[in-house]
């Protein structure tokens, strides 16, 4: 026989156990005291329904539950022992003509305890989580008294104001998925790698005078204007073939040296979120074939039409704030990967050139190259040469060679 | 000896059948050396049909035929390191490995593929020459398939809407004589599979000796004559013989004894060669040909087996027009 | 504006599109002289002749096998079946042939074609003539798979089938012909793969298909007036391409999926939605996701048992109000 939680008045929902008057395997007589019962309006006696042996005590003292939770198991004298387990209520399914499927048919469990916890949602456990709260601090008002998201977002939003009076005008904004999960992985990635920021300056004087001089060719015949980023990109892979172990994952105690370098692109969804579509197969491409893959990726991006191939398989990623001008941004790196590499703004600078009547001051598009590496994959020295080969290369090779 | 047949249509109904037999003997070599995996139906003592029809046939039209159609493919012109390739599933293959011995195909030969259930492709063929008749392009379809195919219901749906619709298609019944372990006899209610229900779709019948690739020729060629002109479709009913099992897994035992000795007494490239030579043709003259061909089946071996696996990132490729096969956003 | 009925809208979408393009071709059985059994395909004999629209026998294997034949070879050819129950009878047409020739041959074979077929309850023909198959068909690769729920889209996403270059199942209900509904006038192109949300709330998010969604709109009233509960109504559209996009962003909003479906419960595209949404956005999930979908039983042939089989307006109502808090 069950002992459950007595609605104790039209409008109650739960009630708090307050005291048991009796212990597990005590004998008990039918309408003795059993325990008592406190909800917001009264204090109550309650008494057991039958005669037995209380034989397992499933709420303890202190602890409110919705009405119709199992309480107590009474052992009747000729009754089928049943275990004490805190299995869904027997209640007899009706069966009609039609019906409906389950778990439509069953009535909704009632809302139950476990392990002294409420039962939370994934997004009032992740809610929770995020805001560092204890459930018992959020008054739930769902079914039974559920916590619900509503019911988090609203503790929080009454206790942000609570605590910072002064900024009662602060607008609360929910994070979208984008958002959440770029939040949660390079959280993760400062706390796995150890990060180390290294920067190059680079004259593009070879590559500006490549971009311009094919500047119009170009953008007739693709319907785009050609940016650094493709040199960067072509640059970046084939110093990985000198320098492989910049492409590559941490795995356990082992370096994994991947054979392709597929090319992760950091693409920013007009401040409301940053996708990595991945070039795969980089290194096979020409720089054209860059330049077209890397707009077609950013187009497709924006369009919010990347699917999940697009973004995954990534083993060496840019970052690419240049177009905003910036001088220098240590990126974090995408996990697994141990390297991440940031563009940012070219700009003409005063360079000092040697030639053979001595030096000179000339103005020429210079920008930084910054890496961030973990150390766990390589040392300083190793990401210091690489970075010096990307160099080498922007500067030195013969860029209108490959754009005809 | 008729004349009907010029020297030039002769010795390429000669070439055809040879190189449907050598390659077809290489397959089965290559499958002993484990360097053709999974299934594969040979054609071997049935090369005068496929030669037969497909130097009847225009270029531009169509052959549909079944998992028994490396000779078929072959015939319509499709590079020999193409099939070979496939069914070794190399990137060299006519589809890189994605279809297999079952399903070559090569659309710019003509060879709208092979297919692998029994009888889809006859109202597959039906509608390319739908296709055809509606563009009034002249082209034809010819469609080739086992004697086990006229015992299911496409077959039967096909003949009549290409009957009604009087489609330029021409149906071409390769009768071996077994559906797959089972004389087609046996579970079959007429004596001629094809041919005996030819008038229930208001069809002639037309049985002809499907080992002799002249008879072969001269019966395509008019079949395919009155379809182009106007004259909507025929059903043809080729007997012929397969010398080897049904298929890779079988060794042909439920054959009686001196059954297969018998047909090969009427090999069609034994047969043809002997024709040839009483019509004129110089014994080097074949043996060139000969020779020619097995140069060519050699050196697409050695292409298929320099040729690379398929690269993985096939799999997820030509689901789709776009070239992908993404099924969500 | 004009105001069509859904029947009619398929009519306009197929005239639309064969007065574009030559290549447009019809068949299927008693769809041209008769005008379909459904009268779907009213006027299009008339006006495009016989060699344009075709009444074909009893042979939906020819049929299939027919539109296949004639989209690898230069046509865009519209199937249709008469009822969707029947694609089983020329289900090898479809699911070995049509949808996996083109990756079989490396691209080699295009079949731009459309097979559109009338599907679904609401008729009392009984368990072999009313049922609900688009999940077999999401269930193949290569198979692109729609289903219109108003009079504009069926015109709308009728045409965009027949421009789309891959194979179209294209489920129209057979519950539905006869509601009205506004289509826009001229030429009217709609997106395949993009769901519509019809109606904004804030505590759940309720999927629906076809027939489905005016009943999934129609309980979203009555929740809202009755119990407060603000339901979002997403019209899904088409099932392959899927829109999950929009499918994820709405659920995420709401905490809440429930989806309606007239398929019956194994391995309905609700399980597959429901799968997608656990692995992706679990963590904004706000209490177990719900499936509202017919019984795992064969359709009965009576009104009064074939009504309370299919999902009601009134079921939706009483499963969320039971299920939402």
């Amino acid at each position: 026989m069950d002992v459950v939680m007595p609605q104790l008045g039209e409008t109650v929902k739960q009630g708090t156990v307050a005291v048991w008057r009796k212990k597990v395997g005590d004998r008990v007589e039918k309408d003795e005291p059993l325990f008592e019962v406190s909800t917001d309006k009264v204090e109550t006696d309650i008494p057991a329904p039958a005669a037995g042996v209380l034989s397992a005590i499933l709420v303890p003292e202190g602890e409110t539950v919705p009405v119709g939770t199992r309480l107590a198991v009474i052992e009747v004298a000729g009754e089928v022992r049943s275990a004490p387990s805190a299995a869904a209520p027997a209640t007899p399914v009706a069966t009609g003509a039609a019906p409906p499927p389950a778990p439509a048919a069953r009535p909704a469990p009632p809302f139950r305890r476990e392990e002294g916890g409420p039962r939370l949602s994934p997004v009032v456990r992740r809610l929770l989580d995020e805001h560092h709260l204890d459930p018992a601090a959020v008054t739930g008002t769902g079914a039974d008294g559920r916590i619900t998201r509503d019911d988090v977002l609203a503790h929080v939003a009454r206790t942000q104001r609570e605590a910072t009076p002064a900024a009662g005008d602060a607008t609360v904004v929910p994070m979208n998925r984008i958002r959440r999960l770029t939040a949660e992985r390079t959280a993760r990635s400062v706390a796995v790698s150890p990060h180390v920021l290294q920067a190059v300056e680079v004259d593009f004087s070879a590559v500006d005078a490549a971009r311009r001089a094919s500047a119009d060719a170009w953008k007739s015949s693709e319907g785009f204007s050609l940016t650094y980023l493709p040199f960067v990109a072509r640059a970046v892979c084939e110093a990985i073939g000198e320098f492989p172990h910049v492409n590559a994952s941490v795995r356990g105690e082992s370096l994994l040296v991947h054979p392709h370098v597929n090319l992760g692109v950091a693409v920013d969804l007009g401040f409301e979120g940053l996708v990595v579509p991945v070039v795969k197969h980089a290194q096979r491409r020409t720089l054209g074939e860059l330049a077209r893959e890397l707009r077609a990726l950013a187009e497709k991006a924006r369009r919010r039409a990347l699917s999940p191939d697009d973004l995954a398989g990534g083993t060496y990623t840019l970052s690419n704030s240049g177009p905003f001008g910036t001088l220098l941004t240590a990126p974090i790196i995408q996990q697994p990967q141990v390297a991440i590499l940031s563009t940012d703004g070219v700009r003409k600078r005063p360079v000092v050139v040697e030639g053979p009547d001595g030096d000179a001051v000339v103005v020429h598009p210079v920008g930084v190259l910054a890496q961030c590496f973990d150390h766990r994959a390589f040392d300083g020295a190793y990401s210091a040469a690489f970075l010096k080969r990307v160099r080498e290369i922007l500067e030195r090779r013969d860029w209108s060679a490959e754009l005809t | 000896m008729p004349t009907d047949i010029d020297q030039t249509t002769r010795l390429a109904l000669y070439r055809r059948q040879v190189e449907i037999r050598v390659l077809e003997k290489r397959a089965y070599d290559l499958f002993l050396q484990n360097l053709v995996k999974g299934t594969s139906h040979l054609s071997l003592g049935q090369e005068a049909v496929a030669a037969g029809f497909a130097v009847a046939m225009r270029a531009d039209d169509y052959t549909f035929c079944t998992y028994r159609g490396h000779a078929h493919t072959l015939a319509r012109g499709a590079p020999m390191l193409g099939v070979l390739g496939e069914l070794m599933g190399r990137s060299a293959g006519l589809m890189g490995g994605k279809g297999g011995s079952m399903h070559l195909t090569s659309v710019e030969h003509g060879a709208m593929g092979s297919y692998a259930i029994v009888g889809a492709h006859l109202p597959v063929a039906a509608g390319a020459a739908w296709s055809a008749q509606y563009r009034g392009t002249g082209q034809v379809a010819v469609c080739f398939f086992g004697d086990g195919t006229t015992n299911i219901g496409a077959f039967h749906e096909a003949l009549n809407l290409a009957a009604v619709w009087k489609l330029p298609v021409v149906f071409v019944c390769e009768n071996n004589q077994y559906m797959e372990y089972t004389p087609i006899q046996s579970v079959t209610a007429v004596e001629h599979p094809a041919a005996d229900r030819a008038r229930a779709y208001g069809l002639d019948p037309v049985l002809i000796d499907g080992n002799d690739a002249d008879v072969v020729y001269r019966a395509a060629r008019e079949a395919i004559a009155r379809a182009r002109g106007g004259g909507g479709p025929s059903l043809v009913e080729a007997e012929t013989y397969r010398y080897s099992g049904h298929s890779r897994a079988d060794p042909g035992a439920y054959r009686p004894p001196g059954e297969l000795e018998a047909w090969t007494k009427k090999d069609p490239l034994a047969l043809y060669r002997r024709r040839l030579l009483d019509l004129g043709f110089a014994e080097s003259a074949l043996a060139d040909v000969e020779r020619a061909v097995e140069r060519a089946v050699d050196e697409a071996t050695e292409g298929a087996r320099a040729s690379p696996p398929s690269p993985l990132d096939v799999i997820e490729k030509d689901v789709w027009a776009d070239g992908g096969s993404a099924w969500r956003n | 504006m004009a105001q069509l009925t859904y029947r009619e809208a398929a009519a306009a979408g197929i005239a639309q599109e064969m007065a574009r393009d030559e290549r447009v071709v019809f068949l299927g059985e008693d769809v041209a002289a008769a005008g379909g059994v459904f009268k779907a395909t009213g006027g299009l004999l008339q006006r495009f002749g016989a060699k344009r629209v075709r009444d074909t026998p009893i042979s939906e294997q020819a049929i299939i096998g027919a539109a296949m034949g004639a989209a690898m070879t230069g046509l865009i050819p519209i199937a249709e079946i008469m009822f969707s129950d029947f694609l089983a009878v020329c289900w090898d047409m479809i699911a070995n042939q049509i949808a996996k020739t083109r990756y079989m041959t490396a691209g080699q074979v295009s079949l731009p074609l459309v097979i559109r077929t009338a599907n679904g309850s609401g008729a009392r023909f009984g368990a072999q003539h009313s049922q609900s198959v688009e999940s077999w068909a999401m269930a193949v690769p290569g198979l692109k798979v729609v289903a219109p729920s108003t009079p504009a889209d069926v015109k709308g996403l009728l045409a965009a089938a027949v421009r789309d270059p891959d194979p179209v199942l294209f489920f129209e209900h057979k519950g539905l012909y006869a509601t009205q509904g506004e289509v826009p006038d001229g030429e009217h192109v709609d997106r395949l793969g993009t769901a519509r949300v019809l109606r904004t709330g804030s505590d759940v998010t309720v999927v629906a298909l076809a027939a489905m969604v005016p009943r999934a709109l129609q309980a979203a009233e009555r929740l809202e007036k009755e119990d407060g509960i603000s339901a979002t109504v997403v019209d899904l559209r088409s099932l392959v391409p899927l829109d999950t996009q929009t499918l994820l962003a709405e659920t995420s909003r709401t905490g809440r999926l429930y989806t309606v479906e007239e398929n019956p419960r194994l391995c309905g595209w609700g399980a597959e939605i429901a799968a997608i949404a656990a692995e992706e956005c679990f963590y904004d999930l706000d209490g177990p996701i719900v499936r509202i979908t017919t019984p795992h039983v064969p359709l009965p042939a009576a009104d009064a048992l074939e009504d309370a089989t299919v999902p009601t307006v009134e079921r939706i109502v009483e499963t969320i109000r039971r299920t939402a808090g």
